[in-house]
């Protein structure tokens, strides 16, 4: 038996558009997740990042393949994984029309929390909204609504978390507040976004994902590591921008030049390169030359885009 | 004790659900009180129509001046519980652009407990009609304990039946909304041919042939005999076609809709939220 706590095989989903189109949303994904690891899938739009989380979390079945979740066939055993896991799309999934309170006791009551009193105390207070429960939830903010969304998952104490954009439209405070709370949790989380800096944050293992098909997959880490090759540089000049920016241009292994308020970002193709710039930078008046780490985004930018 | 515990954790999940749909509908109240008054609206014809028809001596069966509120009351309460089959695909199609309905299907419960926590919510919010609608039979037409206690079984079991019916076409509601509109016609044209506010008698003889097919006819029949005849074994030896199609629409009925619900659902999936 394997020790993945989710393995998808050749997990493949195509869509029958209207006039007979099909739309291949997912095209042989193959990933496999240890226990406790936060896994961040990113994708672009129409990536198929949903048509994953929808399918592993039992809501929808895949056209081909099939999905190990702790052991059980996803396919043929649904009902037995539903205990072990928790889906939250987008940052609410709770009903707007009563209380915070009356959301978070019927879900208890829903997949038979014993003493949901305690229990409800104990996750609201994690997420700071224990004095909000008894407010209809029409009235909180997205922010809430999305801690209370937290607490809702939370509830079951399940062994998996699946979020679709979790922070979705919410400001830095709340987005960071919600990443440290996830990054605490003793949880195997499976993350979509497309925000990167979320994914940067908060997973250790990365896909990603375009067009249904899984372009590169592993370790931050080590995705780091093949872009390291490559190299970005901010040069601090004053003056010349415009000058140096046309001198740059003419060389061949620089990929790519912008210009910036205090100077000039370029990347290189190989940092073996990075000497053949002083004779150039010579001729200016440099005040920095910086190398930037690449992050996520940038990453993403050069599989994806 | 094992099965006692099994009945209490149904109860409650079922309980749930009814919990939350009734402090839901609650939230608007006015909502409430025109649902209640809607149903009068189409009764109130058939009691004026009915009315000036017993002044000429019109005979519509086993309808007369004395009984004939019985009919048009039990009208009442059937349109009152037909909204099942209207609201509870409404519930559903809420609940999938709420997005609340991923997190019950993927909670770990059975469909079966969805059906009745919908008929339970269902009950409670007619209740209060319902029950006055019961007294003002009671007071044109007084019937026996055990007889009163029969009827309000049967009228359960029809809520059981509307429900079934509600929650297939509430599997179209998540699945696919077209197929909605085109199930929801049918069973327009099924409550129109089922005497609900106008008497079989009434009806040319092709029409009563086309009513003759349908099961909901012989359901809203039966609780109305049962009513006038008071007296229950009478009724069944009288009308043994309407309690052996009660029956099994009663048992049919939920399991082919919760079994549609699920063959829909697993093959379509939730979309156009």
């Amino acid at each position: 038996m394997s020790n993945y706590i989710i393995e998808t095989f050749n997990l493949s989903k195509v869509y029958h558009l209207q006039k007979g189109n099909l739309i291949h949303a997912l095209d042989d994904v193959n990933i496999h997740i240890n226990e406790g690891e936060k896994f961040g899938l990113l994708g672009p739009n129409g990536a198929g990042k949903t048509t994953m989380i929808s399918i592993l979390s039992t809501l929808i079945q895949p056209s081909h393949g099939y999905a190990i979740i702790d052991g059980i066939n996803i396919l043929k055993k649904p009902n037995s994984i539903k205990g072990k896991i928790a889906l939250m799309l987008g940052n609410d999934m709770i009903y707007y029309r009563i209380t915070g309170y009356a959301n978070l006791k019927f879900f208890c009551k829903i997949i038979g929390v014993k003493d949901y009193k305690k229990k409800i105390i104990q996750v609201s207070k994690e997420f700071g909204m224990e004095n909000w429960l008894n407010e209809y939830v029409e009235r909180y903010s997205s922010g809430m609504k999305c801690k209370l969304s937290l607490c809702r998952i939370l509830l079951s104490d399940p062994k998996i978390l699946f979020l679709d954009e979790p922070t979705l439209g919410l400001d830095v405070k709340t987005t960071k507040f919600i990443i440290d709370k996830l990054k605490h949790l003793d949880k195997t989380i499976f993350l979509t976004s497309h925000n990167m800096d979320v994914v940067d944050k908060l997973c250790t293992e990365i896909a990603f994902i375009n067009n249904g098909k899984i372009i590169k997959y592993g370790s931050k880490d080590d995705l780091r590591k093949l872009y390291q090759k490559q190299i970005k540089i901010f040069i601090g000049i004053d003056d010349n921008k415009i000058k140096l920016k046309q001198e740059l241009e003419q060389q061949d292994f620089i990929t790519h030049i912008s210009i910036e308020e205090t100077g000039l970002k370029i990347e290189l193709l190989e940092r073996d390169y990075y000497n053949q710039l002083f004779p150039i930078f010579g001729k200016y008046k440099i005040t920095k030359i910086q190398e930037i780490e690449l992050s996520i985004e940038d990453l993403f930018l050069k599989l994806v885009v | 004790m094992r099965s006692i515990k099994k009945i209490r954790r149904i109860f409650s999940k079922t309980y749930a659900i009814a919990e939350k749909n009734v402090r839901i509908q609650y939230r608007f109240k006015y909502v409430m009180v025109l649902r209640y008054f809607t149903p009068i609206i189409t009764i109130l014809m058939p009691i004026i129509i009915f009315d000036s028809f017993f002044d000429f001596n019109a005979n519509f069966g086993p309808w007369t001046p004395q009984n004939y509120m019985v009919f048009v009351f039990v009208g009442y309460i059937i349109m009152l519980m037909r909204n099942m089959i209207t609201f509870i695909p409404r519930y559903l199609l809420q609940e999938k652009y709420w997005k609340t309905l991923p997190a019950l299907i993927t909670a770990p419960f059975n469909r079966f407990y969805l059906l009745f926590g919908y008929i339970i919510s269902e009950f409670l919010g007619i209740l209060l009609p319902f029950v006055l609608v019961l007294i003002a039979m009671l007071i044109f037409f007084p019937i026996s304990i055990p007889t009163l206690i029969i009827v309000i079984l049967m009228f359960f079991g029809v809520g059981i039946v509307f429900s079934g019916v509600g929650l297939f076409l509430g599997a179209f509601a998540i699945s696919n909304e077209n197929y909605l509109y085109i199930f929801d016609f049918g069973a327009r044209l099924i409550f129109w041919l089922s005497c609900i506010t106008y008497p079989f008698q009434l009806f040319p003889t092709l029409v009563q042939n086309i009513i003759n097919l349908n099961p909901i006819y012989y359901l809203i029949d039966i609780i109305r005999f049962t009513w006038i005849e008071n007296n229950i074994i009478f009724s069944v030896i009288a009308h043994p076609i309407h309690i052996y199609i009660f029956v099994i629409c009663l048992v049919i009925f939920p399991i082919i809709c919760v079994s549609m619900f699920n063959i829909i659902y697993k093959k379509l999936g939730i979309s156009g939220y």
